[in-house]
C-alpha cells in the first residue's frame, strides 16, 4: 500500500468505529448503568461514573443466578444434542437419495418454519398430554427438538449434498459397512462444521427462549434463566430500578457472551459455512 | 433380510423414543387414573411423615428484598410449622402469569394452589370455576373470620372458591406540596371542582396529572372511577341488566364516563407523551415530584410512597367525577385470591394449609397481614395505613361501585383499552366509537 | 451412485425426525384448522362448531386488514433495510483493513442478547422524557419534549421494526462476509485489469456472485418478520391502539388475554396462509433469479 492511502484508512476505520460506537450505545448505556448501586439514579449518560457490583449482587441474588443457570444449561446441552442426532440422520436420506419423496419431505420439514410456536402452543400442550407425558423441568425440550427440525434438516441436507462426496462412502460399503456404521462413522465426522454451526444456532434461540419454559416449568428450583428475567419485566415495586434490571439482562447474556468469546471463530464460521451452503 | 432389518430398526427407534420419556410415564399412568390413586396416597394414616410438594403459581413482582412474602416468607414458615410439606412458589408477571396458568390448567398440569380475579373476566372466579378447575374450599375452617362481601365475590353456585388477599381501592395519590404550591387548599368534592384543580396546577406550571397510558390496562384506573360516579350511582344493577340484555353499554352513561374521561386528555391535564409511558415511569415520575398526581390503587402503596428525588406528603381520594351536591362514589373491589385447583393430588395438605395462613392467630397470618398491600378483609385487622381512611369510609358507607370489568368478558375491557388509547392519541376515535366497540364485544361473547 | 449404495432403508433415518415433527408440530397445526371453526376458549373443554363465523368477524372487525398491514409494513421495512444495512456493513468488513476480526466481533454482539433483554434495553432507549434519546437531545440543547416513537400511533410501528433491525444485523452480516469471501479474489484482479471502477465491480460481479446468501438472508428477514411477535409483547403491548398488532401478536392477544381461541385460530389459518403464500412466491423468485445471474 502506497502512503496515498493513509488518510483513505483512516477516514475508514473511524467511520467503521463511529458506526460500532452508535450501534453499541445502548448497550454500553446499559453496561454502565449496570455498574452502579441499585439507587444511584443520575443521568445514564454520565457514563462509568460510578463502579460497584452491586446491582450485580441484587440481580444475582434475585434471579438465583447459579440455579438458573445450571438449569438453562441442563436444558440447552441436552435439547442441542437430541437436534444434532435427530436432524443429522434425518439430512441423510433427503441428501442422498434422489426421489420425489425425498423432495417432499424436504419441503415438508422446511415449511414448519414459517408457523409460529405461540400458535399452536394450545393444542401442543393438549397433545403433550393425551401422550401422558408429564410437565416436568424436560418437557420443554421435546419442543425445543421440534423446532429446531426444520432448520437444522435444511443445513444438514445442504451440507451433505455440497461437501460429503459420495464416493466415500462407497468404499465403506465394499468393506461391507452397515447403513447405520456408514453414517455413523464415514458420514457424521465430515458433518462437523454444519454441527457447529447447528449447535451456535440452535443453542441460541434454545438459550433465550423464554415461551416454552413459561408453559412447562412450573416449579421455582426449575427455572431457567430467561424465565428468571421475568421477574424484572414492568418491575412496579422498584420503578426506579433500571441498574439492576439492566444487571440482570447482563447477568442473562453473560454465558453467552463467554460462548462467544472463547469459541469466536466457530460462532462465525459456523453461522456462515451452514448458510452458504445450504 | 433387509427388509427384516429395517423392521428391526424401526421398532428400535421408536422404543428408544419411547423409552426416552418411560420414566416419567408410568408415573403419569397413576395420574392418569385419576382419584382413586390419590385417595390411596391420602388414606395411608402416616401423612404427616410423607413429603408433600405443593406449587404454588401466583402474579406479581418479586419485591425486591428478597423477603417476598410469597416466595420466601410463606414456604419457609410453612415448612416450620409442617416439616413435610415444601411450597414450590413462583411469581410471574400479570401478562406471563394468565399465559401459563391458563395453558397449564388446560392441560392438566395446574399448579396446586394459584392465583384468581373475582367474578368474571380473564381468569376470573366464576369462569374457571365454570370450567371446573377451581376446587369448592367452603369447608375450610376458616370463613368465619372474612368479611362477607369478600366470600361472595369469589363464589360460584353459592360455594367459595378462592381465599380474597384483601380490598383493593381505586383513587387518585396526589403530591400535597404541589397542591400548596398551586394554591389549593383542599380536596375537590366534584368534577367541576376537580377540573378546577386540574387547571390551577397547569397555571402553575406543574403537569396536573400523570398516567402510564403505554400499559393498556393503566387506562382502566381513571375511567373506573368516573364510570362508578356516572353509570351506576342511580342504577347499580346496571351490570345485572346488561347480562339479561336489557342494558346496553352504549348507554348515554358510559358515553358520557368516556367524554368525561377524555375531558383529562384534550384539556392537557394529562402528562405529554402518556402513550410512551409505561406504568412503571408514571410511578416513578409521581414520587420525583414531576406531576401532581396519579391514578393508582392501594396496591402500588409500596411503590408510591417509596421516596423519589422529592420528598413530599401524599394525600389519596377518590376521583370527585360527580355532579356537585351528589355524593362522590369509590371505585373498590375485592382483591385477587388464592383458589385451589380442582385436580390437586394434595387436597388435604393444601387444607392444612390454607387454615394455619388464614388462621388470625398464626405467626404466619401475622407475617402475611404485614407484608400485604391489599386492605385486610379479614374481621379485627385494623386499617394498616391511615392514607387511605378517606376512601376506606366511602367504601364502608356503602357508597362504592366493583371495578367494572368484573361483571365483562375479558375481551370488553381489552377492546375498551385499545379503542381508549386511539381516542387519547388523536385518531379521531370518538367516546360513541369506544362504547360501541365495548358493547359489541359484551354482546358476542355474553353467553347465559 | 448405484441404488445398492443407497437404499431406500435409509429412510429409516427420518423417522425420529419426522416423528418429533408429527406429533408436536404437524397435527397440533392441523387441530387450529379445527379450532378455527368453533367457539373454543382455551381452557373449557367444552365447545360449539360455529362454521365460518370466526373469519367473518374478524373481516368485519378490520383486524384483519390492520394486522396483516402492520404484518407487511414490518416485514418489508425490515427486510429492506435490516439487509441494505448489513450489506453495507459486510462490504466494508469484508475490506483489507487491520482490526477487521474485531469490528466483526463487535457487530456481532447485539445478536447474542435475547430478545427480552433487548426489548427492556430499548425501551428505555425510547422512554419519553427521561429516556437515552430524550437525554441525549436535551443535553445537546434539542427540544426533544415531542419525542415519543413508542407512544404515536405513527411511528410506534417503524420504532419496533428498527429494534428487530439493530438485533438481526450481526447474524446478517456474517452470512454475507461469507459470501463475499467465496467470491474468488482473481475474478475481482481480472476486473480491476480490464478497468472496472469498483461500483462496477460491486454491482456486476460481487452482488451476483452473491445471490446465494441474499438469498438466505432475505428469505430467513421475510420468514421473522412475518412470524414478528417478541418486540410488540415486550416494548408496545400492540398499541397504541392497534398500531403495532402484528398478525401473531394479535392471535397471541387473542388466545391468552381475550380467551377467544377459536378466533385466535381462525387468525391463526389466514396467518398460516399468508406466509406461505408470500415465501413461497420469494423462494421460488430468488431461486430462478439465483440461477439466471
Amino acid at each position: 500500500m502506497s502512503k496515498k492511502d493513509f488518510p483513505k484508512k483512516i477516514l475508514i476505520h473511524t467511520g467503521i468505529i463511529l458506526f460500532l460506537i452508535l450501534n453499541m450505545y445502548p448497550l454500553i448505556i446499559a453496561l454502565s448503568s449496570s455498574l452502579r448501586s441499585p439507587n444511584n439514579m443520575t443521568s445514564p449518560l454520565n457514563l462509568f461514573n460510578e463502579f460497584t457490583l452491586e446491582s450485580y449482587k441484587l440481580a444475582f441474588e434475585r434471579m438465583n443466578f447459579s440455579r438458573s443457570l445450571l438449569n438453562s444449561l441442563i436444558l440447552t446441552i441436552i435439547s442441542v444434542a437430541f437436534v444434532v442426532v435427530v436432524t443429522s440422520m434425518s439430512a441423510y436420506p433427503m441428501a442422498r437419495i434422489k426421489s420425489n419423496v425425498s423432495k417432499f419431505l424436504y419441503l415438508f420439514f422446511l415449511s414448519g418454519l414459517i408457523v409460529p410456536g405461540q400458535m399452536v402452543i394450545i393444542p401442543i400442550v393438549q397433545m403433550i398430554k393425551g401422550l401422558h407425558i408429564p410437565s416436568t423441568q424436560f418437557t420443554p425440550i421435546l419442543m425445543f427438538v421440534t423446532c429446531s427440525i426444520p432448520f437444522s434438516s435444511f443445513l444438514y441436507t445442504g451440507f451433505i449434498k455440497a461437501s460429503v462426496p459420495e464416493e466415500m462412502e462407497e468404499a465403506a460399503y465394499l468393506d461391507g459397512a452397515g447403513l447405520f456404521r456408514r453414517f455413523w462413522i464415514i458420514v457424521f465426522p465430515l458433518l462437523l462444521p454444519a454441527t457447529v454451526s447447528v449447535i451456535i444456532t440452535q443453542g441460541m434461540w434454545i438459550w433465550n427462549d423464554y415461551f416454552f419454559n413459561l408453559i412447562f416449568i412450573s416449579k421455582s428450583s426449575q427455572t431457567p434463566l430467561p424465565l428468571a428475567m421475568l421477574g424484572f419485566m414492568g418491575d412496579k415495586e422498584n420503578p426506579t430500578q433500571w441498574n439492576t434490571l439492566f444487571a440482570a439482562c447482563f447477568l442473562c447474556a453473560l454465558p453467552l457472551i463467554l460462548a462467544f468469546g472463547v469459541l469466536q471463530k466457530y460462532f462465525m464460521s459456523g453461522l456462515a459455512s451452514g448458510a452458504v451452503k445450504g | 433380510m433387509k427388509r427384516i432389518l429395517a423392521v428391526i430398526i424401526a421398532l428400535a427407534l421408536a422404543l428408544s423414543l419411547l423409552s426416552g420419556c418411560g420414566g416419567s410415564q408410568k408415573n403419569e399412568d397413576s395420574i392418569a387414573t385419576g382419584g382413586t390413586n390419590n385417595q390411596e396416597d391420602t388414606q395411608k394414616p402416616v401423612e404427616d411423615v410423607k413429603p408433600v410438594t405443593l406449587t404454588m403459581l401466583v402474579s406479581g413482582n418479586k419485591s425486591p428484598d428478597g423477603k417476598d412474602i410469597e416466595l420466601d416468607i410463606l414456604p419457609k414458615m410453612i415448612k416450620e410449622k409442617f416439616s413435610n410439606i415444601n411450597l414450590e412458589a413462583t411469581k410471574l408477571p400479570d401478562e406471563q402469569y394468565n399465559t401459563s396458568i391458563k395453558t397449564k390448567l388446560a392441560a392438566g398440569e395446574g399448579p396446586d394452589i394459584f392465583l384468581v380475579w373475582p367474578k368474571t373476566g380473564v381468569c376470573g372466579a366464576i369462569d374457571l370455576s365454570k370450567a371446573g378447575y377451581l376446587m369448592d374450599i367452603s369447608g375450610y375452617n376458616i370463613w368465619n373470620n372474612f368479611a362477607k362481601g369478600a366470600v361472595e365475590d369469589m363464589s360460584y353456585d353459592g360455594k367459595v372458591r378462592a381465599v380474597a388477599k384483601g380490598l383493593d381501592l381505586l383513587g387518585i395519590y396526589y403530591n400535597k406540596a404541589l397542591f400548596q404550591k398551586a394554591g389549593i387548599t383542599e380536596e375537590p368534592k366534584d368534577w367541576t371542582s376537580f377540573l378546577g384543580v386540574c387547571q390551577k396546577l397547569k397555571d402553575a406550571g406543574i403537569t396536573p396529572i400523570v398516567t402510564g397510558d403505554k400499559d393498556p390496562w393503566y387506562l382502566q384506573f381513571a375511567l373506573y372511577q368516573i364510570a362508578a360516579n356516572v353509570v351506576y350511582p342511580d342504577d347499580m344493577d346496571f351490570d345485572v341488566k346488561l347480562q339479561a340484555g336489557e342494558e346496553s353499554l352504549t348507554n348515554p352513561k358510559w358515553v358520557k364516563a368516556i367524554e368525561m374521561f377524555n375531558e383529562l386528555y384534550a384539556k392537557g391535564y394529562v402528562v405529554k407523551n402518556s402513550l410512551g409511558i409505561g406504568s412503571a415511569q408514571a410511578c416513578s415520575m409521581f414520587i420525583d415530584g414531576k406531576a401532581a398526581m396519579i391514578f393508582d390503587g392501594t396496591w402500588d402503596y409500596n411503590t408510591l410512597m417509596a421516596k423519589g428525588e422529592a420528598e413530599f406528603e401524599r394525600g389519596f381520594m377518590a376521583t370527585p367525577a360527580n355532579e356537585s351536591g351528589k355524593a362522590t362514589y369509590a371505585s373498590a373491589s375485592t382483591a385477587a385470591g388464592y383458589a385451589v385447583n380442582a385436580s390437586t393430588k394434595n387436597a388435604d395438605a393444601v387444607k392444612q394449609v390454607f387454615e394455619y395462613w388464614f388462621d388470625v392467630n398464626s405467626s404466619l397470618f401475622a407475617a402475611y397481614r404485614d407484608a400485604s398491600s391489599s386492605i385486610s378483609v379479614v374481621k379485627g385487622v385494623p386499617l394498616e395505613n391511615e392514607l387511605f381512611k378517606g376512601v376506606y369510609d366511602i367504601y364502608q358507607n356503602g357508597k362504592s361501585v366493583y371495578f367494572c370489568n368484573q361483571m365483562w368478558p375479558g375481551a370488553v375491557a381489552t377492546d375498551m383499552e385499545t379503542k381508549l388509547q386511539e381516542m387519547i392519541g388523536g385518531q379521531k376515535t370518538t367516546p360513541q366509537d369506544v362504547t360501541k366497540a365495548m358493547d359489541a364485544k359484551f354482546k358476542e361473547l355474553w353467553k347465559n | 451412485m448405484n441404488s445398492s449404495v443407497m437404499k431406500r432403508s435409509m429412510y429409516l433415518f427420518v423417522l425420529p425426525a419426522l416423528i418429533f415433527y408429527l406429533l408436536f408440530w404437524i397435527f397440533p397445526i392441523l387441530k387450529i384448522f379445527q379450532y378455527s371453526v368453533s367457539d373454543y376458549n382455551g381452557f373449557v373443554q367444552k365447545f360449539n362448531y360455529i362454521g365460518m363465523d370466526n373469519y367473518i368477524s374478524l373481516f368485519k372487525e378490520g383486524v384483519l386488514v390492520n394486522s396483516i398491514k402492520n404484518t407487511l409494513i414490518y416485514t418489508a421495512v425490515f427486510v429492506l433495510f435490516g439487509n441494505i444495512f448489513s450489506l453495507c456493513l459486510a462490504f466494508i468488513l469484508n475490506m483489507n483493513i487491520a482490526g477487521k476480526g474485531v469490528y466483526r466481533s463487535v457487530a456481532y454482539i447485539p445478536t447474542l442478547f435475547s430478545a427480552i433483554v433487548v426489548g427492556f434495553i430499548w425501551s428505555y432507549v425510547y422512554m419519553p422524557d427521561s429516556g437515552l434519546i430524550s437525554s441525549v437531545l436535551k443535553a445537546i440543547g434539542i427540544d426533544g419534549s415531542d419525542f415519543n416513537p413508542l407512544g404515536v400511533g405513527t411511528t410506534a410501528l417503524y420504532a419496533i421494526v428498527f429494534v428487530e433491525i439493530w438485533k438481526n444485523i450481526g447474524t446478517n452480516t456474517i452470512i454475507f462476509l461469507a459470501g463475499l469471501q467465496t467470491i474468488p479474489n482473481e475474478l475481482i484482479e481480472a476486473g480491476k485489469i480490464d478497468g472496472c471502477s469498483s461500483w462496477k465491480l460491486t454491482r456486476y460481479v460481487r452482488i451476483p456472485l452473491l445471490a446465494a446468501s441474499i438469498t438466505i438472508n432475505v428469505t430467513l428477514s421475510v420468514v421473522n418478520g412475518l412470524k414478528a411477535f417478541d418486540y410488540p409483547f415486550i416494548m408496545t403491548n400492540g398499541g397504541p391502539g392497534t398500531a403495532t398488532n402484528t398478525l401473531i401478536f394479535k392471535i397471541f392477544k387473542y388466545a391468552y388475554n381475550e380467551q377467544l381461541f377459536g378466533k385466535a385460530s381462525a387468525l391463526g389459518v389466514v396467518a398460516f396462509t399468508i406466509i406461505i403464500i408470500i415465501t413461497g412466491i420469494l423462494v421460488m423468485n430468488l431461486r430462478k433469479k439465483e440461477v439466471s445471474l
